[in-house]
């Protein structure tokens, strides 16, 4: 048993997509409490978050681990879903370049560092409409909204979105975090979000001070 | 008539041998014709399909055939004419010329504190009058000078950019980008002004076209404008992390453009824009701009380009890592720049910005000047002749006391040899202290109120401004009706 676990850690550590979902499998067949393994799996990941953090490891090996601990994760959620479990996390972030834009990159880091931060992570990907960012809201109850932009005409997208929460009531029920390249913290104020942060570090570290943790 | 530019009278760096342009043309070829290029517009990949390219209508994905590729580089011209507002700023782009133009950034910066923030009207214009200005400033390219210009809603950014330019400045534009549907009103404000522009066509990468940029290009070259392929790749990031794999992604993407282009109108003029092309920054995310594998890359595309017959810009040398106007924003731009022009680039972006696309300043422009003087002097090589050899003048000088400094063979030649910076120090260090210790940004500075102050650039007829006018007022309308615009 402690093997497998730590052979799950093991693949989000070397960057290992096909082992992790393989140990992943392994774990569940063999009746593994989920919970565990997936924390085994946060654990894995905080690890390379914090060497990045030091500045040991680099961007390559951050999206690596996140793309292995990815290709685990779905496997054991469902297996948690299935027995009624609750998983350990400091709240869910529901998160997207937002639509017009195509960037993926500062949106992937701010989504790694949440996840080894011990965040939930909903990522909606690149060029996402408003009404699909209310919709993950309505689905999901996250605690943030993380919005991302690199370009100027997608910048004022955000300030959309943020008018589509108010008219479906839900504003009230998110904490709103902006970044990108186009965006700057009077920006983030004139379009009514409620933080900009100018890093994925700073991001993480922003997500939770919202959720209290400090 | 032509806006005269400089001219390369040596032959071009070369850093890849015969073989290697070959296997990287050869992996192009490969990467185009088994995964191909997804193509988000239909009426294209319709066009690919007539055309005899495997279409997978699904996976918006067409795959080209290798002889096709060949057949439409072939078709693009190796050197074409765009027309500016007056008809000797135009450019005859392509061969040995060179010609030089700004790199844009969103907003400007403080000069004290180095903050950006959105630039006024009054800074964009005051920009736009320097550009003017400038000898080494040949054209305009995309987004000039800034792009978050206060009280301009981002609907109308381009619009409102590319007016400016026309009222501002008799260079061409070249190179102009688009979003929105604007290229539907900068095609008709450069008919307004009696010349043309070349749309640039961004791909996305790695390998993917939007539909905006797609109906982009139909729209423009149906129009009888040329093209602009702009490229760009972030090594490790959109594309292989080795240079050589990165050559393939950027070529692969830029090959495809010049075969749409030529499907759509053949012998339209298309000009290979290398474009941003760097090193992802394995730390904060962002690209390592001013980063010598940028300019690594960039000088083995021109190597490339030039077999494919197609003339070559280059953006790399237009901006810098560096947020303030200093050591490094000089050497990264520098180098790149220099690099460009050896290399056989036929344009190169580099005046006035500075970090990323993010700040540009009419100060750095002015500092980007000494620059491309510098390169373009030292393009036109060394003049070797009876007359610069001087055999008999250093037989007739001979040893000590004998001097050259009288001579009517100096007065006649040292201009012509010498290129003379206006913003740097040449002071003695008596001079220097005696005179405030000014630096080259201060220099940069003095002669920036100087062209204020005295530049006026040639206004539009009164009928021109009426159009550009009524284009902008229509343009405002199609965005308000979009609800893009309040």
């Amino acid at each position: 048993m402690d093997e497998i676990i730590e052979n799950l850690k093991k693949a989000v550590i070397e960057y290992d997509g096909e082992a992790a979902a393989s140990w992943a499998r392994k774990a569940v067949e063999e009746g593994i409490d989920p919970i565990e393994a997936l924390d085994a799996l946060t654990v894995a990941i905080k690890q390379v978050g914090d060497g990045y953090g030091r500045g040991d490891l680099w961007l390559p090996d951050l999206v690596g681990a996140s793309s292995a601990m990815i290709s685990a994760t779905p496997i054991i959620e469902e297996k948690i879903k299935a027995t009624g479990g609750k998983r350990h996390k400091l709240g869910t972030i529901v998160i997207g370049t937002v639509y017009g834009d195509i960037h993926n990159i500062g949106k992937n880091m701010v989504s790694t560092l949440a996840l080894a931060g011990g965040f939930e992570v909903i990522d909606l990907g690149v060029d996402v409409a408003a009404e699909k960012f209310v919709d993950a809201v309505r689905k999901h109850e996250p605690q943030i909204l993380a919005l991302s932009s690199l370009l100027t005409t997608s910048a004022y997208v955000q300030k959309e979105i943020i008018e589509t929460l108010k008219k479906a009531n839900l504003r009230e029920k998110v904490k709103i975090a902006v970044g990108g390249g186009a965006i700057t913290p009077e920006f983030a104020k004139i379009i009514g979000a409620d933080e900009y942060r100018p890093t994925a570090i700073a991001a993480v570290d922003l997500f939770k001070e919202f959720v209290g943790v400090k | 008539m032509t806006m005269k530019g400089f001219s390369r009278n040596f032959k071009p760096l070369e850093i890849l041998t015969e073989e290697q342009v070959e296997a990287i043309h050869r992996g192009m070829l490969n990467v185009l014709e088994k995964t191909g290029i997804r193509v988000e517009h239909k009426r294209a990949l319709k066009l690919f399909e007539q055309n005899g390219c495997p279409v997978d209508y699904d996976e918006m994905r067409v795959r080209l055939p290798p002889s096709l590729v060949e057949e439409c580089l072939r078709k693009a011209p190796s050197s074409f004419y765009i027309k500016a507002r007056e008809p000797e700023n135009g450019w005859q782009i392509g061969g040995n010329n060179l010609y030089l133009e700004p790199f844009p950034g969103m907003r400007t910066v403080d000069l004290d504190t180095w903050k950006d923030r959105p630039a006024t009207q009054k800074e964009r214009d005051e920009g736009l009058v320097v550009i003017d200005a400038l000898d080494s400033v040949h054209g305009i390219g995309p987004y000039t000078p800034y792009f978050d210009v206060e009280g301009i809603p981002p609907a109308m950014a381009i619009p409102e950019g590319i007016a400016a330019a026309f009222r501002k400045s008799t260079k061409a534009l070249i190179g102009q980008g688009h979003q929105l549907d604007s290229e539907i009103f900068t095609m008709e404000m450069a008919k307004a002004v009696g010349a043309e522009y070349a749309m640039n066509f961004n791909m996305a990468p790695p390998l993917t076209a939007r539909s905006d940029i797609v109906e982009a290009m139909f729209r423009t070259v149906e129009g009888g404008f040329p093209v602009w392929l702009t490229g760009g790749v972030t090594m490790g990031a959109t594309s292989p992390a080795t240079i050589a794999g990165a050559e393939i992604v950027n070529n692969a993407q830029a090959v495809f453009s010049v075969v749409l282009a030529q499907l759509i109108r053949p012998g339209t003029g298309a000009v290979f824009s290398h474009s941003l092309s760097f090193a992802q920054d394995m730390r904060g995310g962002v690209p390592a701009y001013g980063g010598i594998e940028g300019v690594l890359h960039l000088v083995g595309a021109n190597q490339i380009w030039r077999k494919y017959g197609i003339p070559k810009s280059a953006g790399v040398p237009g901006i810098s890592s560096s947020k303030a106007m200093d050591f490094q924003c000089g050497y990264e731009k520098a180098i790149g720049a220099l690099a460009a022009a050896l290399s056989g680039s036929n344009v190169i972006m580099l005046h006035g910005g500075v970090y990323g696309e993010l700040s540009w300043h009419p100060v750095q422009a002015i500092l980007d000047d000494d620059i491309a003087g510098m390169i373009g002097r030292f393009i036109e090589g060394i003049e070797v002749d009876d007359d610069t050899l001087a055999i008999d003048l250093i037989n007739a000088v001979g040893p000590i006391p004998g001097m050259y400094l009288d001579k009517a063979h100096t007065r006649e030649w040292w201009k012509k040899e010498q290129f003379i910076p206006k913003a740097a120090d040449r002071l003695s260090y008596p001079e220097w202290f005696g005179g405030g210790k000014k630096i080259a940004l201060d220099y940069a500075k003095d002669r920036m109120e100087e062209i204020l102050a005295t530049h006026k650039p040639k206004p539009l007829t009164a009928s021109q401004e009426n159009e550009i006018e009524r284009i902008l007022e229509e343009a405002r309308a199609y965005y308000k009706k979009k609800g893009m615009l309040e």
